[in-house]
């Protein structure tokens, strides 16, 4: 898993690649929450480009959005679709985040 | 520690490979490199690499993080065997006894939300069949997925 991030003013943008299992949801994680803390509270993760997110990954997912909401923050995810997007069905997850189509929407959704 | 591989000569009609890892999570990747070539070389669907890569990523973390009442060194073995229609893959690993299968549905409906046995749940959707069987010591799940059209 590879993890590519940008700042748009208050805004940060992180796009993951790959896999988010076992082995990288810690990762994974980590960075999300480590943004939250440094005070980056909104957050749009783009997963168009992730083959497949197990459990260990919603687990890594739903610990940032709490993080995020702790601080007053927000989390946006885009890029849910396809395999992605079914496990997120399958999961009953499609209701605990905030998803928007592309990376200019889940923007435009933090900053309302 | 070697990708066995062998392929019949009937053009695919039937293949199978497998793989012995190490009781340690990131061994686990190396089980998704050989679902990847074993697909490609297939050419299984999107569908069905997703599905056997998620089943065994949830399979493999039960054992690896639950499954020991030591800090041994373990094996577990992972085969993949295509046959007409469907792909098998069995796990065994010598772990103490636990069954997959008779674990509860999550509730996908508390709050705030638990994430406590998606993981199962997801190797029961994601899969057409689950076979648990304890031999020997021996834990074995087979899992099959269809291959579809």
């Amino acid at each position: 898993m590879k993890l590519v991030e940008a700042v748009a003013e208050d805004v940060t943008i992180v796009e993951a690649y790959g896999r988010i299992d076992s082995t990288t949801a810690r990762e994974f994680g980590d960075r999300l929450v480590s943004l939250v803390q440094a005070g980056r509270g909104s957050l749009v993760v783009d997963l168009k480009n992730i083959a497949y997110i197990s459990s260990a990954g919603f687990r890594a997912l739903l610990i940032a959005n709490r993080a995020a909401a702790g601080k007053q923050g927000k989390l946006a995810l885009c890029g849910v679709i396809g395999e992605v997007k079914r496990l997120f069905d399958i999961g009953g997850f499609t209701n605990e985040f905030v998803i928007c189509p592309t990376q200019a929407d889940g923007i435009g959704k933090l900053r309302q | 520690m070697s990708t066995g591989s062998s392929v019949s000569p009937q053009a695919g009609l039937s293949a199978s490979c497998e793989i012995r890892i190490a009781n340690n999570l990131s061994e686990i990747a190396r089980v998704a490199e050989m679902v990847d070539e074993f697909a490609a070389r297939h050419q299984f669907s999107n569908e069905v690499i997703v599905a056997l890569n998620v089943s065994l990523d949830e399979i493999l973390n039960n054992i690896i993080s639950y499954g020991y009442e030591d800090a041994a060194h373990h094996e577990i073995a992972v085969r993949l065997a295509l046959h007409n229609g469907h792909v098998e893959a069995t796990v065994e690993d010598d772990g103490k006894p636990f069954d997959p299968l008779a674990a509860p549905a999550p509730d996908l409906t508390s709050s705030p939300r638990e994430i406590g046995g998606v993981g199962l749940h997801f190797v029961r959707n994601l899969t057409d069949e689950q076979t648990y069987t304890r031999r020997d010591r021996i834990n074995q799940l087979r899992l099959i997925k269809r291959l579809g059209q």
